[in-house]
C-alpha cells in the first residue's frame, strides 16, 4: 500500500513537471573535486527568486525562461559558480571554500556540515581507529575525543567496556551509550553467562570497516534519539563505495605480540618463609601477651603456631622439598601471563562504483591471544555495502555485515580458578608434582593452571547487522528515505570443567547457554528543504521509527563425565539445569526536526521526540523530548570577516531533554517466578513494581564555541555543558520484611522515579598544524574533558554497588566508603583506623565508614602528533586520567600480612611493622592475630595516569618502486602501544571489574582491581597496500 | 499540496498501527493477578518449600549460623568469607551480605504463607484447612529462627519488652513506606504467634502428606522444640510424646542410615527434600558446600579434636567423621551428615523426639508423660549409636550431653545453649554477639528497628 502511494505520488509529480515545459529546463550534477555528489547544494537564477536544491545523488533540475540564464550553484563550505547556460545539463564541480569549516559530519537520521550545525559533536575518522591492536572500536577511541571516558575493564580479551560520554548519568539505569550503526541501533548489553564477567557485542563490528564514528554528545545533537539518549549517542558510519569507476583494492595486515605492561612483584621463596616465620611469631607473641589461649610461655606460644602452620599448609604444600632452604622457588604471577601472545589480522575490501551502483565489500579475520592464558579472540567476516540509483530519483541500497567471532574464555575475577589468581599460590609449592607429571594439584588454593589445562570456555557469535533501504526524491525540495534493519546475534556458549580440576568438583561439569537477540528497526523519515531564497536556508526532517528487540535464551547444565573425551553435554550423565526464557521490549518513536541557516550566520535548530515504550506502565508509556539551539558565525560579520587572524568563530548554545529507559523489562509490575522444589512445582513473589514508572530525564545544556585561527593552522572546540538528570530510575531500598526478594541477585529493590544527580563539565579540543612544509608536517591534536557528577537528592537511600561503594548524596557517583586506614600503631603494629569521634582505633568494629576515595578522574584526554617526512609517518599518541583512586580489593590477601590466608603477598609488604617503635604504614605480620587485614582505605592509591598509548612509524614506499607491481601505495609500520605507563598504582592503572550479575550496578562500582590482569603492552608490524 | 499531507498521514496511520504493540505482557514470571485458582494458591505454598530449602533457610544458613555462632571450640572455620569468619569469632558485623540475606529470605517464606492465607476463599472446603495449616507452619517455623537468629532468647526474660522481630501477618504489594516500616514486636507476641500458628497448623493439617511434605506431626515436632524454648516442659514432652506414639516415624537401625539420603528416612518428621535440578548450592552456598570436603565441598567447617574426644568409645555417632581437606588447602575432620550433594535434609527427626520427651520429663518431673521413663528414652538412643545402656540419669546434663552427641551439626546445640543458658566460646550465653545484628540496610531505610545491643 504505501509503496503505491509513493508511485502515485512520483506519476503525480512527473505530470505536474511536464505541465509547465514552455520554460527550458536544465539538469545537471553537482559534485566536489573528489566526485561526492553534493546533497543539498543550492541552484540559484542569478537576479531572482528562482532556486532548487540538489537531491542525495547531487543532481537538480531547474525550469527558468528561456534563452540565455545564469545560474548560481553554491553549497555550504565550497566557492561558489556562475555558469551561463542555455539549456539541456550542466555538470559542475565545485571547489573547497579553504577559508572555511567544510567537514561534513553525520547526524541522527542525516548528514550536514559541520560549519552549520549547532549542537556538539564529536567525529572521529577512520585513520583514528584502523589497524589497532583492539578487538572492538571504543578501545581506540580512549583521548580522541574530549567527554569520553574509555574504561577497559581488565586485559582479558572480549570484555565489556564502560564507556561514559558526559559523565555517569544514571544511578540504576545504563549509562552505557546508544550505539546506532547506519541508522540500525545496536544490541550492547553482554549476551553471556551471568556468572561470568559482561563480553562485548561490539566486538562483532570490525574496526577496519568504519568510515567515521560521530559522538553526538549534547541534548541539541542527541534528542533526536529521545528516549535512549541520555548517555550520549554514537553514529558510526561504514565505508561506503565511490563513483569514480575506479576499483580500489586495499589490503591491511599486521601482526602483533603482547606482553603484562607490569607486574604486581611477589616474594620469592626465601622472602616468603622468612616472612610467615616472623608472622607466627607474632602471632605467638601476641597471644601470650593477651593471654588468648592460656600459653605457658611465649616460645610456647609460638612454637604452636609454627608447628600448625608447618604441618597443616607448609609441609604438605610444598610437597615434602626442604622449603626451609627455598628449594623450590616458582613464580606463580609468571604463570598466569602467555609469553608473548600474539595477535594476527588481515583485511581486503574493495571499494568502488560509478554513477548508478556503488560498493564496498571486505572480507576480514583476526586472531589475538590475550596476555592472560587460555584467553582469545578471534573474528571473521564480511562486509558488503551496496547501493544502487534506479532513476535520478529513486536510489536503493543494502549494508551488510557477517560475522563470526569466537571468545575463549576464562572464569570471573573471583573465581579460584582464574588464571589472575593463580599469584595467590605460595612460591615452595612446586609447579609440577613428579607423582603424577602434572600440575601440582596440592596448592593452596585449587590450582587454576589445571583448569587452564583441562577446562574450555568457548562462546561462538554468529552476528549480522545490516539494512535495506530506499530513498525517493519527491520533489526537489523534499525526499523520503525509509530504511529496515535487523541486528540478527547467536550466541552460544560451551563450557567444560574437568573431573582434574576444582571446577568440575571432582565429578565434570558441563554447560550450554545459547542466546538469541535479534533487533528489527524501521526509520521512515522525509526530508523537506524547502527554497527560501539565498539568505534563508532551511531543512526540515519528520519522521517515525519502531524497535523491537526479542531475546531467546536458553541455558543446560550437565555434570557427571566418565571423562574428559566427550566435552559437551553429551558427555555429562546427569542434568542439572534447564531452562529458557523469552523477552521482548519496543520503542515506536516520531521525531522532527528544524534547522534555518541565515545568512551562513544565524542558524536555529529545533527537534522534537516523542518515544513509547513497553518497558513503561499504560499509563506512563509515552515521554516527550525537545531541544533547542542556536549558533552564531562571528567570522562571517563584517567586522571579523577581514580578520587575518580569525578566519572562523561560531558560538553555539543548546538545551535540550533526553532520556533513560535502560532498566530491563517489566520494571513497573509486581511478579512472581516459578519455583522447582522437587516434587512441588510453585510461584513465589520476587519482584515489586511501581506502576508509576516512568522515563529518567536528563536536561542539558551545553555552550560551545569553535575556532580556526590563520587559516585552520589552529583550530578548535570548547564546550561546557550542565545535565542534570532527575526522576532518576533508581533501584530504591525496600525493607526485606515486604517478603519479595530477589534470591538470585539478593536484592529487595524496587525501581522508583527517585532522586537527581548532575554532571557539568568543560571539554577542550584544539588542533594545530604546526609545520607544513612540503616535505615535513607535523601536526598535533589536544584535548581534555573535565567532568564533575554529583549526586543531588536520593532521598537518603543507601544504594551499595557493593560492599565498600555506594551513591552518596552530595557526592560523585562510585566514592569508595569504608573505614579509613590512618596508619600503623608504632608500638605493637596494629591497624589503626579512624572512629566515630575521628579518633584512630585498632578495633576494626569501631571504625567508622566514610567516604575515602573516588574513582572518578578529574579530567581525561589525548595528545596526539603526527609528524611525516617524505615517505615516513610518526604517530606519538598520548592518553592520560587523572585525579581518580583506584581501590585494590585483592589488597586483603595478597598485600595484608597473612591477616587473609597463606597467600604468596606482594613486596609492598616488606615494608612491614617489626617491632615497637617501627614507624610505618605496613601493619604487623600475623595469621591468626592479624591486624588490618579488612577492607579499608589501605588499598586505595591514586589512579591518575599518562600512557603511551600508541606510537608508530610507518614508511610509505616510493612510487616509483611500487608502481611496476601495479600498486598504488604502500605502507610498511610498526606500532607499539601502552610502550610506557606514568602512575603511582602497584599495576596497570586501567582496572575496572566488572563483576558479574546485576549490571546496573556497574555506575557505582568503578575503580577496583580484583586479580585484574593488566592491560597489554603490544609491538606489531603490519603492511597497508592499494592496488 | 494536498496530496503531499496526504501522504504523509497515511505513513503515520501506517506507523500507529504500531502503537498497540508496546503491551508487552512479562513472559518468564506472572503478574499477581494470575493467581486466581485454587492450583495457584498451592503454587505459591509449594514456593515456601522452595524458600526453605534457599541456602538462607535449611539449606545451609539455620544450619550453619547457629553452628558456627555457638561453636565453643568444636569447630575450625578453614574458609575465607568473611562473614562466616566473624561469626565463628563472634565478631560479625552490621552490614553481613549473608545476615541481611538470612532475614530477607525468611520473610520471604513469611510473604509467602501470608499470600496463601489471604487466598484460602480460592481453595475447595476439603483442602482448605490442610493448606491454611501447613500456611501457618512455615510461618511459625520461620519466625522461630527469625526471633532466635535476632533477638536474645525467650530464657532471657523480660520477653515482652526484649525487641523480637517485626511480625508481618498480611501479604504485601507494591511499596509504601508509611505501611511497610514497621518496629521490632516483643519476643513474646512473636512467641505467642509461632504457638499460635503451629498449634493452629498440628490441628488442621494431615497425619500423612505425599511429596514429603509437612504433616500434623512437623508442626507438633516444632512445638515440642519451642516448648523447649519456653522452658514449658509439660507442654513439650506432651507434643514430642505425640510424635513418636503416632507409630508413624522408626529410628532407622543405625545412625549414619539417617543421612545423605534421597528422600525421607523412616526417621524424619520433617526433611528438606533436594535433587541434582533442585538444591541448596553447590560452589558458594549450600549445607554441603561447607560441611563436605573438597572437591565436592569446599570443606570449610572442620571438626576439631576437642569435639571428637566428646563420643564415648565405641559410640557408632563417633564414625561420622571423616579426613579431608578444605578448597584451600586446610585438612582437617568432617562431619559426614552432609556428605553428599542432592541428598534430603532432615530438620527434624525421631531421635531428637525420644531426646526431647526424655529432657522434657526429667525437667517437669512427676509422671512422665508417654510410656517411658527419661532413662529409656536416652537409652533408645544410646542402643542405636551402639552403645550400652545407662543405669540412671544423674542429671539433666546427661540428658544434653546426649542431646549434643546425637545431634552434633545438626543446627540444634545453638538453641540447646541459649535455653538452657549454657556459656559458649566463653561468653555467656546472652552475649550480645551470640545472635545476629539486624541488617544495617533495613535500618538505613529508616526503620523504627533499634540494634541489638553490643552492636
Amino acid at each position: 500500500m504505501e509503496k503505491l502511494k509513493i508511485l502515485l505520488l512520483v506519476l503525480f509529480m512527473g505530470s505536474w513537471t511536464w505541465s509547465i515545459a514552455q520554460n527550458q529546463t536544465i539538469r545537471g550534477k553537482i559534485s566536489s573535486e573528489e566526485g561526492r555528489p553534493l546533497d543539498g547544494a543550492t541552484i540559484t537564477l542569478k537576479g531572482t527568486k528562482t532556486a532548487t536544491v540538489a537531491n542525495t545523488e547531487g543532481i537538480y533540475s531547474i525550469t527558468v525562461p528561456s534563452g540565455q540564464a545564469t545560474l548560481v550553484f553554491s553549497s555550504i563550505g565550497y566557492l561558489p559558480i556562475e555558469l551561463p547556460v542555455t539549456g539541456g545539463t550542466a555538470d559542475v564541480v565545485l571547489k573547497k571554500d579553504d577559508r572555511r569549516l567544510s567537514e561534513v559530519i553525520v547526524v541522527g537520521y542525516g548528514q550536514t556540515q559541520k560549519r552549520t550545525v549547532s549542537g556538539s559533536i564529536s567525529r572521529i575518522a577512520a585513520r583514528e581507529i584502523e589497524n589497532q591492536p583492539v578487538q572492538s572500536f571504543e578501545s581506540a577511541i580512549q583521548g580522541k575525543a574530549p567527554g569520553v571516558v574509555v574504561e577497559n575493564s581488565s586485559g582479558k580479551v572480549g570484555q565489556g567496556i564502560k564507556v561514559r560520554i558526559r559523565g555517569t548519568s544514571s544511578l540504576s539505569a545504563s549509562s552505557q551509550p546508544l550505539y546506532v550503526v547506519d541508522g540500525i541501533p545496536l544490541t550492547t548489553t553482554s549476551q553471556s553467562d551471568i556468572n561470568n564477567e559482561p563480553t562485548n557485542p561490539l566486538a562483532d563490528l570490525n574496526p577496519n570497516d568504519i568510515e567515521s564514528l560521530e559522538v553526538l554528545k549534547d541534548a541539541a545533537a542527541s534528542a533526536i534519539y529521545g528516549a535512549r539518549a541520555a548517555n550520549g549517542v554514537v553514529l558510526i558510519t561504514t565505508k561506503k563505495g565511490t563513483r569514480n569507476n575506479k576499483t580500489v583494492v586495499e589490503l591491511n595486515s599486521s601482526i602483533g605480540i603482547s606482553n603484562p605492561t607490569t607486574k604486581r612483584g611477589f616474594l620469592n621463596a626465601k622472602q616468603y618463609v622468612e616472612l610467615i616465620k616472623e608472622a607466627v611469631t607474632n602471632d605467638g607473641k601476641y597471644d601470650f601477651a593477651n593471654n588468648v589461649s592460656g600459653f605457658g610461655s611465649e616460645q610456647e606460644a609460638i612454637d604452636f603456631y609454627y608447628n600448625y602452620i608447618k604441618d597443616n599448609y607448609l609441609d604438605p604444600l610444598s610437597l615434602g622439598t626442604d622449603w626451609q632452604n627455598a628449594a623450590v622457588d616458582v613464580n606463580y604471577e609468571d604463570q598466569q601471563y602467555r609469553k608473548n601472545a600474539l595477535s594476527r589480522q588481515v583485511d581486503l575490501s574493495l571499494r568502488g562504483g560509478n554513477e548508478k551502483t556503488r560498493f564496498y565489500a571486505s572480507g576480514f579475520y583476526n586472531d589475538q591471544e590475550a596476555i592472560v592464558i587460555v584467553n582469545r579472540f578471534k573474528r571473521f567476516g564480511g562486509r558488503l555495502n551496496l547501493d544502487h540509483s534506479i532513476t535520478d530519483k529513486l536510489s536503493v541500497g543494502i549494508n551488510m555485515s557477517m560475522v563470526r567471532s569466537q571468545l575463549d574464555r576464562v572464569t570471573n575475577d573471583n573465581a579460584f580458578s582464574t588464571p589472575g589468581q593463580i599469584m595467590a599460590q605460595i612460591p615452595i609449592s612446586p609447579l609440577y608434582d613428579p607423582a603424577t607429571g602434572d600440575y601440582n594439584a596440592n596448592t593452596l588454593y585449587p590450582n587454576g593452571l589445571l583448569d587452564a589445562k583441562y577446562n574450555s570456555d568457548k562462546q561462538v557469535t554468529y552476528r549480522n547487522i545490516g539494512n535495506v533501504f530506499a530513498n525517493l526524491s519527491i520533489l526537489p525540495t523534499l525526499s523520503f528515505r525509509s530504511e529496515f534493519g535487523a541486528d540478527m546475534l547467536n550466541m552460544t556458549q560451551e563450557t567444560f570443567d574437568d573431573k582434574r580440576t576444582q571446577d568440575g568438583q571432582g565429578i565434570g561439569k558441563g554447560q550450554y547457554f545459547t542466546s538469541q537477540n535479534v533487533s528489527f528497526n524501521t526509520n521512515n523519515y522525509f526530508t523537506w528543504s524547502p527554497i527560501t531564497g539565498e539568505r534563508i536556508k532551511t531543512s526540515t526532517l519528520l519522521g517515525m521509527s519502531y524497535l523491537q528487540n526479542d531475546l531467546r535464551q536458553s541455558n543446560e547444565q550437565a555434570e557427571d563425565y566418565p571423562s574428559a573425551a566427550v566435552k559437551n553435554l553429551a558427555g555429562a550423565t546427569n542434568v542439572t539445569f534447564g531452562n529458557s526464557v523469552n523477552a521482548r521490549y519496543n520503542f515506536l518513536s516520531y521525531f522532527l526536526r528544524s534547522n534555518v541557516t541565515i545568512d551562513d550566520k544565524y542558524i536555529l535548530g529545533g527537534s522534537v521526540r516523542m518515544d513509547g515504550s513497553s518497558r513503561f506502565g499504560p499509563d506512563n508509556r509515552y515521554g516527550v523530548f525537545p531541544a533547542l539551539s542556536g549558533g552564531w558565525i562571528l567570522s562571517e560579520e563584517n567586522f571579523l570577516k577581514k580578520s587575518s587572524v580569525i578566519n572562523f568563530l561560531k558560538l553555539r548554545g543548546s538545551w535540550g531533554i533526553t532520556g533513560n529507559a535502560e532498566i530491563g523489562e517489566h520494571q513497573f509490575l509486581d511478579l512472581f517466578q516459578v519455583s522447582n522444589y522437587p516434587g512441588l512445582p510453585g510461584f513465589i513473589p520476587f519482584q515489586l513494581g511501581d506502576s508509576k514508572l516512568k522515563w529518567e530525564k536528563t536536561t542539558q545544556v551545553d555552550i560551545g564555541m569553535e575556532f580556526g585561527l590563520w587559516n585552520n593552522r589552529v583550530s578548535g572546540e570548547i564546550d561546557w555543558y550542565n545535565k542534570q538528570t532527575r526522576d532518576l530510575l533508581l533501584a530504591v531500598n525496600v525493607p526485606a520484611t515486604n517478603g519479595y526478594f530477589d534470591n538470585v541477585n539478593f536484592l529487595n529493590t524496587i525501581f522508583q522515579n527517585l532522586g537527581s544527580l548532575e554532571n557539568k563539565g568543560l571539554e577542550i579540543l584544539i588542533n594545530s598544524r604546526n609545520i607544513e612544509g612540503k616535505n615535513f608536517k607535523w601536526n598535533t591534536s589536544f584535548n581534555i574533558g573535565f567532568n564533575r557528577n554529583k549526586i543531588k537528592n536520593i532521598e537518603g537511600q543507601v544504594i551499595e554497588g557493593s560492599s565498600f561503594q555506594r551513591a552518596v548524596e552530595g557526592q560523585p557517583i562510585g566514592v569508595f566508603f569504608m573505614p579509613k586506614f590512618v596508619g600503623v600503631d608504632p608500638a605493637n603494629g596494629d591497624a589503626l583506623y579512624l572512629d566515630a569521634n575521628d579518633k584512630p582505633t585498632n578495633d576494626y568494629n569501631e571504625a567508622k565508614r566514610q567516604v575515602v576515595g573516588n574513582a572518578n578522574p578529574d579530567f581525561t584526554g589525548g595528545l596526539t602528533n603526527t609528524l611525516s617526512y617524505k615517505g615516513f609517518d610518526l604517530n606519538v599518541f598520548f592518553t592520560f586520567v587523572y585525579g581518580n583512586d583506584v581501590y585494590n580489593n585483592a589488597g586483603r590477601f595478597m598485600s595484608s600480612g597473612f591477616g587473609n590466608g597463606l597467600d604468596n603477598q606482594t613486596t609492598e609488604i616488606l615494608k612491614r611493622w617489626r617491632k615497637p617503635g617501627d614507624i610505618t604504614e605496613i601493619p604487623r605480620l600475623g595469621i591468626f592475630m592479624s591486624s588490618g587485614e579488612r577492607t579499608s582505605s589501605r588499598w586505595i592509591y591514586d589512579g591518575s595516569y599518562l600512557r603511551l598509548r600508541q606510537l608508530s612509524v610507518g614508511y610509505n614506499l616510493p612510487s616509483a618502486v611500487i608502481n611496476k607491481f601495479r600498486i598504488t601505495s604502500a605502507r610498511v609500520f610498526i606500532a607499539a602501544t601502552n610502550l610506557l605507563t606514568v602512575t603511582d598504582y602497584i599495576s596497570d592503572p586501567e582496572v575496572n571489574t566488572l563483576g558479574t550479575k546485576v549490571t546496573a550496578v556497574q555506575n557505582i562500582t568503578a575503580g577496583t582491581d580484583f586479580y585484574t590482569i593488566p592491560q597489554p603492552k603490544t609491538f606489531s608490524f603490519g603492511i597497508n597496500v592499494k592496488f | 499540496m494536498n496530496s503531499r499531507i496526504y501522504f504523509i498521514l497515511m505513513a503515520f496511520l501506517l506507523a500507529t498501527a504500531c502503537n498497540k504493540k508496546l503491551d508487552v505482557p512479562p513472559q518468564n514470571s506472572l503478574t499477581p493477578d494470575q493467581i486466581k485458582s485454587a492450583d495457584d494458591v498451592k503454587a505459591v505454598l509449594a514456593g515456601a518449600y522452595s524458600t526453605w530449602q534457599n541456602a538462607n533457610a535449611f539449606g545451609e544458613k539455620y544450619n550453619t549460623f547457629g553452628e558456627l555462632l555457638i561453636n565453643d571450640g568444636d569447630i575450625d572455620w578453614a574458609g575465607t568469607f568473611e562473614s562466616y569468619d566473624d561469626l565463628h569469632q563472634n565478631s560479625q558485623v552490621t552490614t553481613s551480605p549473608e545476615i541481611y540475606q538470612v532475614w530477607a529470605n525468611s520473610y520471604h517464606t513469611i510473604n509467602a504463607a501470608n499470600i496463601v492465607l489471604s487466598k484460602l476463599g480460592l481453595l475447595a472446603a476439603d483442602e482448605k484447612n490442610q493448606i491454611e495449616g501447613e500456611a501457618k507452619f512455615f510461618r511459625g517455623v520461620t519466625y522461630y529462627y527469625l526471633v532466635n537468629f535476632f533477638a536474645q532468647p525467650y530464657s532471657a526474660g523480660s520477653t515482652s519488652s526484649n525487641p523480637g522481630v517485626p511480625l508481618i501477618l498480611q501479604p504485601v504489594s507494591g511499596y509504601d513506606p508509611s505501611r511497610d516500616k514497621l518496629p521490632r514486636a516483643s519476643v513474646e507476641a512473636v512467641y505467642t504467634q509461632i504457638v499460635s500458628d503451629l498449634t493452629d497448623a498440628a490441628a488442621k493439617m494431615p497425619a500423612s502428606n505425599p511429596a514429603a511434605r509437612a504433616t500434623r506431626f512437623s508442626a507438633l515436632a516444632f512445638l515440642s522444640r519451642v516448648y523447649l524454648s519456653q522452658a514449658k516442659y509439660a507442654q513439650a514432652a506432651a507434643a514430642s510424646n505425640e510424635v513418636i506414639q503416632s507409630g508413624r516415624f522408626s529410628l532407622v537401625s543405625s545412625i549414619d542410615k539417617e543421612f545423605n539420603n534421597a528422600g525421607n528416612s523412616s526417621e524424619d518428621i520433617f526433611a528438606i527434600q533436594q535433587t541434582s535440578q533442585s538444591n541448596s548450592g553447590t560452589t558458594d552456598f549450600g549445607i554441603t558446600t561447607f560441611y563436605s570436603a573438597d572437591p565436592v565441598g569446599r570443606g570449610e567447617i572442620q571438626i576439631t579434636p576437642a569435639h571428637l574426644a566428646k563420643y564415648e568409645p565405641g559410640d557408632e555417632r563417633a564414625e561420622l567423621f571423616y579426613d579431608g581437606e578444605s578448597i584451600s588447602g586446610s585438612t582437617g575432620k568432617m562431619t559426614s551428615k552432609w556428605r553428599d550433594l542432592y541428598k534430603s535434609i532432615p530438620v527434624i527427626r525421631l531421635g531428637e523426639m525420644y531426646l526431647t520427651r526424655a529432657e522434657a520429663n526429667f525437667r517437669k518431673g512427676g509422671t512422665p508423660v508417654g510410656p517411658n521413663s527419661p532413662l529409656a528414652d536416652v537409652n533408645i538412643i544410646r542402643n542405636r549409636a551402639g552403645l550400652g545402656s545407662l543405669g540412671a540419669i544423674a542429671n539433666a546434663n546427661v540428658i544434653v550431653m546426649e542431646r549434643y552427641r546425637e545431634l552434633a551439626f545438626e543446627g540444634d546445640r545453638f538453641f540447646t545453649v541459649k535455653r538452657l543458658q549454657l556459656p559458649a566460646n566463653g561468653h555467656p550465653y546472652n552475649f550480645p554477639r551470640l545472635i545476629l545484628p539486624i541488617p544495617q540496610r533495613e535500618i538505613d531505610l529508616g526503620n523504627a528497628l533499634p540494634q541489638n545491643s553490643g552492636y
